[in-house]
């Protein structure tokens, strides 16, 4: 256990206020509106999946969260602080030890260890590895059941074994909110489940604020609380719409929970229609 | 250890062939460096040393007398000058003065005081010019090694005695012992004794300079006191421009160091010096051209994993130190490598008899080899500059979609 006594604050629960929000992506004399905007706060220690059909503009918002992107207009203000007005250096600083990513592909260094991997953002902050720090990356691998895997090479783990090594790795600097990008889209059922659980269990453990993007509307149910986002903005529940697929050689017909409300006769891939049916 | 330095080493690791391949590049282009430098400095040392070896490093000699410049009578602007006399001689009469000056300079290792005139020699039908040199007998060779150089007889000088290069006793058909008939430009004839005969290798001093005793040079050329001139020879002959001017300033005389008295051997050195360093930037060129390309390459291939470090907050100053390293350190190991190579390269090249028990004229010693490390770890750490800053500016979001 990381953090069994945690319990959040009562008196201030506010972490994340987004207003607003817009992106408007320019290629020559094309604008792209992508977040036509977006509103929606998140409390401390919550975890809360973030739902939407591709091209939706969950990646778009999540990298903006991550402070990896400057949005076009509107305010995000996290732990007090607005994070619009901050330059490149404080939002680096702040991205270090406020944010953890968790991506849908693990990223995780190559020729580095499990145990560095995970040790990175603390040593790379201080430019020298210390020992709190081994420790504490340590403690995080063991608790994501990899602790006879820490001296590993990274190539050297499975593919579930080093999407748990990235959420080590976003943990290390104990930030007050983890963003996941579809942290299971990358996996089989199997280990996705494992990976959700054990990412469930750290939740509640850390009182660590999850946002998590995925398409697996079951993984979205066991979440606290979802958030829907549909053509730039989000809703309040998606309608569910009777949708074909263009898949001439099935013609599965699926009811989709987090439909676009456009019919969109691309977006859906076949994985997505497997795991669904 | 800087955790920069852990990454920028382990990315070196991870790619050991690569690396390698850039320690090599690094190495050969410095063992180009050094062994140029060895052979160019080598071969300005052996040019060097055959002229100055058996010259003087600064020559002292009377003040050349101008002609007066006088205002004209008229009271207009114009000036007139008068005619140099010719019943002076130029000549250094207080040259015990000097002398005491002389005394007081450091790094001076020989000193000759002489009297320099020309004369005619004759032998049966033959009459040929000679420069004679009166020296004293206990300073014959402070300047040139003539002790050293004679083939035939002694290096004596009693009063009648002569010295004579092995070329002009050839010339005249002389051998040791024989009279030499000497018209001074005087007029004063003498018998002298051939004693010795030297070969300097230096044909202009072997076919028309003959020593004299400094006394018998009194008496042919009519300076029963003074001087023509003062020859010095320096421990350090490149701070022999200095000496000249400073003697030059404390006696009233001209001094004049070797390197101006020899034009020719300066311009061929400068040529010489700057061919080198035309090879030595190309190489300087090439290690920046190498180390940049390939670390450009490793950027781009590692542009995701700088995205991720990105995304997690590690500082751009963070990235491009570990780039920075990374060059850093292929330059100082290349250029150790490529120093003791071109070292080595030298040394077995200055050991390699080319005939007639002569060598190459590198010097191993003259490498260059701290200017070459210098030189290349900081073209490395230059050439890492470009795709450090590339690597540092990569933007995490488009390098983690890649």
């Amino acid at each position: 256990m990381i953090n069994p006594a945690f319990t959040p604050s009562s008196d201030d629960l506010a972490l994340l206020e987004v207003k607003d929000l817009r992106k408007v992506f320019i290629d020559r004399d094309f604008q792209t509106p992508v977040l036509k905007g977006v509103n929606f706060t998140l409390q401390k220690a919550e975890m809360v999946a973030l739902l939407g059909p591709s091209g939706s503009g969950k990646s778009t918002l999540l990298t903006i969260l991550g402070t990896l992107m400057r949005p076009s207009s509107g305010s995000f203000n996290m732990l007090g602080r607005e994070l619009t007005t901050l330059k490149e250096k404080e939002l680096s600083n702040f991205r270090n030890q406020e944010i953890g990513f968790i991506f849908q592909y693990h990223h995780l260094l190559p020729d580095f260890t499990a145990l560095e991997n995970v040790m990175f953002p603390h040593a790379g902050r201080l430019w020298r590895e210390t020992r709190v720090g081994r420790e504490r990356a340590a403690m995080l691998l063991d608790r994501v059941g990899l602790k006879d895997r820490m001296n590993y090479q990274a190539t050297r783990l499975s593919g579930g074994q080093k999407q748990r090594v990235a959420i080590a790795r976003a943990l290390m600097n104990q930030p007050a909110l983890v963003l996941a990008d579809e942290p299971t889209g990358n996996l089989d059922r199997e280990n996705a489940d494992q990976v959700f659980d054990l990412m469930t269990e750290i939740q509640r453990e850390t009182g660590t604020t999850f946002l998590l993007s995925t398409h697996d509307r079951e993984l979205a149910e066991r979440c606290q609380r979802r958030i829907y986002i549909e053509s730039g903005v989000v809703v309040d529940q998606p309608v569910p719409r009777e949708r074909t697929i263009s898949a001439p050689r099935t013609g599965l017909r699926v009811i989709d929970g987090d439909a676009p409300s456009v019919v969109d006769r691309t977006s859906t891939t076949d994985r997505d229609l497997q795991r669904r049916a | 250890m800087r955790f920069d330095l852990k990454v920028a080493l382990r990315y070196l690791l991870s790619n050991r062939l690569q690396s390698a391949l850039l320690i090599g590049g690094v190495a050969v282009a410095v063992t180009v460096f050094t062994f140029n430098a060895a052979l160019i400095n080598g071969l300005a040392e052996f040019q060097i040393d055959r002229v100055v070896g058996s010259s003087a490093h600064v020559t002292i000699e009377p003040a050349q007398l101008r002609p007066a410049v006088l205002p004209a009578r008229d009271n207009t602007d114009r000036l007139t000058a008068s005619q140099v006399t010719l019943e002076r001689r130029e000549q250094i009469k207080q040259w015990r003065s000097v002398e005491r000056t002389i005394n007081t300079l450091p790094g001076v290792t020989g000193v000759s005081y002489n009297i320099l005139g020309t004369g005619l020699v004759s032998r049966g039908q033959q009459t040929l010019p000679v420069t004679i040199k009166g020296v004293e007998p206990s300073r014959l060779a402070a300047i040139a090694p003539i002790d050293r150089n004679i083939v035939a007889g002694d290096a004596r000088l009693g009063l009648n005695d002569v010295l004579i290069g092995r070329k002009l006793a050839e010339n005249l058909g002389i051998r040791i012992g024989q009279p030499f008939f000497i018209t001074s430009d005087q007029g004063r004839e003498r018998t002298l004794t051939v004693r010795g005969l030297y070969a300097t290798g230096i044909d202009s001093l072997d076919a028309r300079l003959a020593y004299v005793n400094l006394d018998t040079a009194r008496v042919m050329f009519d300076l029963p006191e003074g001087l023509s001139e003062i020859e010095i020879k320096l421990a350090d002959i490149y701070v022999a421009r200095q000496v000249a001017e400073q003697l030059a300033e404390s006696t009233g005389l001209e001094a004049t160091a070797w390197m101006d008295k020899n034009q020719n051997l300066r311009q061929a050195l400068e040529g010489q010096g700057s061919s080198g360093n035309i090879i030595k930037m190309f190489t300087l060129i090439t290690i920046v051209v190498g180390v940049a390309s390939a670390l450009l390459l490793t950027t781009f291939r590692r542009r995701p994993e700088i995205g991720i470090m990105r995304s997690f907050g590690i500082s751009q100053r963070f990235v491009l130190s570990v780039f920075m390293i990374q060059g850093a350190l292929i330059g100082v190991l290349g250029s150790l490598v490529g120093c003791i190579l071109g070292f080595g390269f030298s040394t077995l090249l200055a050991n390699i008899s080319t005939g007639s028990g002569r060598t190459l004229p590198v010097d191993p010693s003259l490498g260059q080899y701290d200017v070459a490390l210098l030189l290349a770890a900081a073209a490395s750490i230059a050439a890492a500059l470009w795709p450090a800053r590339a690597a540092s500016r990569i933007d995490p979001v488009e390098a983690i979609s890649q």
